[in-house]
């Protein structure tokens, strides 16, 4: 008994996020999208639900004008799986997906409008998925055409992140050509990597589909992905098969990994550590009952009280009183100056006019 | 006022806020009589009715002096017998003119809304009473205090100059002497007590912030609140670099018509005052009911050029409408919501062209009067067939 519930607190987290990217635009890089929705797939599937997962995707495919199967992104050819279907949440969409945004979402340096939806809100006891795909090369990433992400960039960000205690432990896995050489950099503890191709090797497409005209899916993700279908919420399969999803033969390029940053045996890190969530559960041994009369608790007013608390408005004041209020004193007066000269001036204008006989009437 | 009175309790100028735009005058009036606001407004208008019955009184004697030396110096045509005012007619308009002011429904929800339209009133009911007596220092005293409280005043200048120049057998050519010296003076004693109220005016609240307060919101309208006149509607919806263009040119409209009619109605300088104020209280920039209530005290006076009128039925059903229509139109456009300002507008474009046509209806019956006097009643061309009498 006491082994089992070692085993279910063997890692140390609680919660899982995951961090999907695809960099690239243009509708010929429909595999690249079609690579983050299919991981963004398995891994709601096994349990990481939406308001934990950061999707980040560079254009739009499934709306794209030159797709003939609208509303629809396949990562099968004869169209066997539509990874898109009408409960995907695309957080960062489109323009949004830059270099800067990415870094802030890892670092968690975001202006304070951000919706939640578009935080990665991890805590030190959270494991993050990172998961990237689209053109690389030697050292870089490709963002959108126009900017690119390099190695040290990504290995300050997760430093920061380890600093800023945003992760328990990290799986980075990319897909792009030469992605070994983005993994080289890290430095942060409690970091896995995986790579599609080694610095020097492009990682290959898979399969085209004619009826869409591109490649649906590029080779790497395609078999992680047959590899993630095996996967269930309960399955104990760990990282080492995971390394050695695909072999030369199936990927033509070599896959690499990394695990030199990472403080647990491989062998011990399940795969649902990092593509499932977790649910924290606490077993208690004794029951509570609930009951109507706790003792304890008494009423801190006694019954009398209550009930002689003056309640409505119209009580406040007797009428009588209301009706006879004196209006209240005025702060301002007119200056003295003013009322002597302006009552000088009738005078003088009635005596100007109706002569000065009238004075002696007056006095 | 009241706003203007709590703000002077919180040791802040009156004129600080928006909607206080009363002469200091008025803040002294109603610091000590705020509570008894009701009686002020009531006394005030009763104060209006008996102005005007005295004045109508004496002027009524004044008309029919003229009207006595006339005859006697033979400037009648022989058979306008019909048209001369018997003095048995004449009796009763005084009360006439009195209980027109207090018994139009104008007065009442005037006095209702303590409107200090109330006050402008009997002001210039009190200068129509001075200069009709004759008093030139007294009439120029109110009017003094009529321009000082509302602006637009200034235009009965030229009426009562006529009047008391009249009175004072002096006639008015433009290089007569004793002519130029009488103006001087009137004037001098007008622009004089203008200068001591607005001085007295500085010394109550210690400041010239009463100025742009009162007389630059009159001149240059910023408040586009709907009422009865013609300015709002046209402001509201008009691009910022014309309106001080048209500003310019709503308020000369007020003033243009003074000249003109001062030489058409050099003789006649009551029904010149009448015109004037129904002039004033339609082109003004915040006319009220008020200001109509006074022009239509003086109907009864003209009540003799009943048979040279054009078009009582139509004045009388438009203004009757209008006056019903503008309660309606305002719960459908701010309550009800379903209809827009347009439809208010028009309401007031509609009672000012009745107003108008009233004036200039009462304009062509006092000239066509008076031609028919001097050149009898049935008039005639050269060649013997019956004339007909156009204004032009």
């Amino acid at each position: 008994f006491q082994d089992q519930t070692e085993q279910f607190f063997r890692s140390g987290h609680t919660n899982n996020w995951a961090v999907l990217v695809c960099t690239s635009r243009f509708w010929f890089n429909y595999r690249h999208v079609a690579n983050t929705l299919s991981v963004y797939r398995s891994v709601k599937r096994l349990g990481i639900p939406d308001s934990h997962i950061v999707l980040m995707l560079a254009d739009d495919m499934a709306c794209n004008p030159r797709n003939p199967k609208p509303a629809t992104v396949f990562s099968h050819k004869n169209m066997e799986l539509n990874v898109y279907g009408d409960d995907v949440e695309v957080d960062y969409r489109s323009y949004e997906v830059t270099v800067e945004n990415f870094l802030r979402v890892l670092t968690g340096r975001i202006p304070p409008s951000t919706p939640r939806s578009k935080r990665l809100l991890s805590d030190d006891r959270s494991n993050i998925l990172i998961y990237m795909t689209g053109h690389g090369g030697n050292g870089f990433l490709k963002f959108q055409d126009s900017e690119e992400i390099t190695n040290v960039e990504l290995a300050d960000a997760f430093e920061q992140m380890w600093q800023k205690r945003r992760y328990n432990e990290l799986l980075f896995i990319i897909d792009t050509c030469q992605g070994a050489s983005m993994y080289e950099r890290f430095y942060s503890p409690n970091i896995m990597a995986l790579a599609s191709s080694q610095v020097g090797e492009d990682s290959l497409s898979h399969q085209p589909d004619l009826g869409i005209g591109v490649h649906l899916m590029d080779r790497y993700t395609f078999y992680v992905l047959e590899f993630l279908e095996e996967i269930h919420p309960a399955s104990q399969t760990n990282m080492n098969d995971l390394f050695q999803v695909c072999p030369k033969s199936l990927c033509v390029s070599t896959p690499g990994h990394r695990t030199d940053l990472f403080q647990r045996d491989p062998q011990n890190v399940l795969i649902t550590d990092f593509f499932g969530s977790v649910r924290k559960v606490e077993i208690t041994a004794e029951t509570l009952s609930l009951d109507r009369d706790v003792p304890g608790l008494e009423s801190k007013f006694p019954e009398e009280e209550l009930a002689t608390e003056p309640l409505k408005y119209a009580e406040q004041l007797p009428v009588a009183q209301i009706i006879h209020q004196k209006p209240k004193p005025k702060d301002w007066h007119p200056p003295g100056g003013f009322i002597l000269g302006l009552w000088a001036l009738i005078i003088m204008v009635f005596f100007k006019t109706y002569g000065i006989k009238h004075m002696k009437h007056v006095f | 006022v009241v706003e203007g009175l709590a703000l002077l309790d919180l040791g802040v100028s009156p004129y600080s806020g928006a909607i206080f735009h009363e002469t200091p005058l008025i803040i002294y009036l109603f610091h000590f009589l705020i509570e008894y606001a009701e009686l002020v407004f009531m006394i005030t208008d009763v104060l209006t009715a008996v102005a005007l019955y005295l004045a109508i009184q004496d002027f009524n004697k004044v008309v029919f002096k003229k009207q006595k030396l006339l005859i006697e110096l033979d400037k009648y045509a022989p058979d306008v017998a019909e048209l001369i005012q018997t003095p048995m007619e004449m009796h009763y308009i005084p009360l006439k003119v009195a209980l027109f002011y207090l018994l139009n429904p104008y007065t009442v929800m005037s006095c209702v809304a303590k409107s200090t339209c109330a006050i402008n009133n009997s002001v210039i009911a009190f200068f129509i009473l001075a200069t009709i007596k004759g008093s030139a220092f007294l009439s120029a005293v109110f009017l003094a205090l009529a321009t000082y409280q509302s602006l637009y005043p200034l235009t009965l200048f030229a009426p009562a100059l006529l009047y008391l120049l009249q009175r004072q057998f002096i006639p008015i050519k433009l290089k007569s002497k004793s002519f130029w010296f009488y103006t001087m003076q009137y004037a001098s004693l007008y622009l004089c007590s203008l200068v001591v109220l607005i001085c007295l005016s500085f010394f109550l609240l210690n400041s010239w912030d009463f100025i742009p307060a009162v007389y630059g919101f009159i001149l240059s309208v910023p408040d586009l609140t709907p009422n009865i006149g013609l300015f709002w509607y046209f402001f509201a919806e008009m691009f910022e670099h014309f309106s001080l263009f048209f500003v310019c040119v709503f308020q000369i409209n007020v003033f243009f018509y003074t000249i003109p009619l001062a030489i058409k109605l050099k003789e006649h300088p009551v029904f010149f005052l009448f015109v004037q104020l129904a002039i004033i209280s339609i082109f003004k920039s915040y006319p009220t009911v008020g200001d109509v209530a006074l022009y239509m005290a003086f109907l009864p006076v003209w009540s003799h050029l009943y048979r040279f009128l054009r078009n009582v039925f139509i004045l009388s059903c438009v203004l009757i409408f209008c006056s019903f229509l503008f309660p309606v139109l305002w719960h459908l456009w701010i309550y009800a919501g379903s209809a827009n300002s347009n439809f208010y507008y028009a309401i007031t474009l509609t009672f000012n062209i009745g107003q108008i046509l009233l004036i200039s209806d009462y304009f062509y019956a006092f000239l066509r009067r008076e031609y028919y006097l001097t050149h009898g009643l049935h008039l005639t061309r050269q060649d013997g067939t019956e004339a007909m009498l156009v204004l032009k």
